[in-house]
């Protein structure tokens, strides 16, 4: 049993089917043994130049600790995928559990637009109050 | 003679204690390429050989992933 990183780049068409496919190979890993000891979505990122003329895909990351003979199954699973732009799978040393610095950034600027979306909802409030209140002395 | 003080160059990683130099953290990785993508010399940012070899490799992984240009000229 060792540790590996793994980074998937998905095509952005196929992205709904990310959570089914993690789910899919989360099953191999634990049914040969393994544990998934990371999981992170990166969601759909900007590529830094085109790949097979896409300039968006999806990122994940898993860390998983399994055997040798299931890593190169789904080495070749991930290559025989078509929704699959790259794949990138690293040994590491340990087993790595907190956040990676890409995923830290992901959730500040998911946070930020929330925070921006809720200073623009009390706006819009204000304006049906409004509007309200102009029909009512319409009446 | 004109004599020239140039600021000390330091090893940000040493000085920082970073460990393991990860290519997941682009941001970091950005500001060890040229604007034209390539990987800038330790002779130029001071960094050690042992991080230099490091950063390297998390460029070059960066870059296969595509969070990191391998040229300026890319279509």
């Amino acid at each position: 049993m060792r540790h590996y990183e793994i980074v998937l780049l998905v095509h952005p068409d196929q992205s709904e089917q990310v959570p089914a496919m993690v789910e899919r190979y989360t099953n191999v890993v634990t049914e040969a043994g393994g544990t998934v000891h990371r999981h992170e979505d990166w969601g759909r990122r900007q590529l830094a130049f085109p790949i097979q003329e896409i300039h968006k895909a999806h990122y994940i990351l898993l860390n998983v600790e399994v055997s040798d003979e299931s890593i190169s199954d789904l080495k070749t699973t991930f290559r025989f995928n078509d929704a699959i732009l790259r794949s990138l799978v690293l040994r590491r040393k340990t087993a790595v559990t907190e956040a990676s610095p890409m995923m830290k950034s992901v959730e500040a600027k998911k946070a930020k637009d929330e925070a921006q979306a809720a200073a623009r909802a009390p706006r819009t409030e204000e304006a049906t109050t409004e509007e309200a209140e102009e029909s009512a002395s319409e009446e | 003679m004109a004599r020239f003080f140039r600021r000390r160059k330091f090893c940000r990683f040493t000085a920082e204690g970073i460990t393991e130099i990860d290519y997941k953290d682009v941001e970091l990785l950005k500001g060890y390429i040229s604007e034209t993508g390539k990987i800038v010399p330790s002779r130029i940012t001071g960094t050690s050989a042992k991080y230099q070899r490091q950063l390297a490799s998390a460029i070059k992984r960066a870059r296969y992933l595509a969070l990191l240009p391998y040229t300026d000229s890319h279509k």
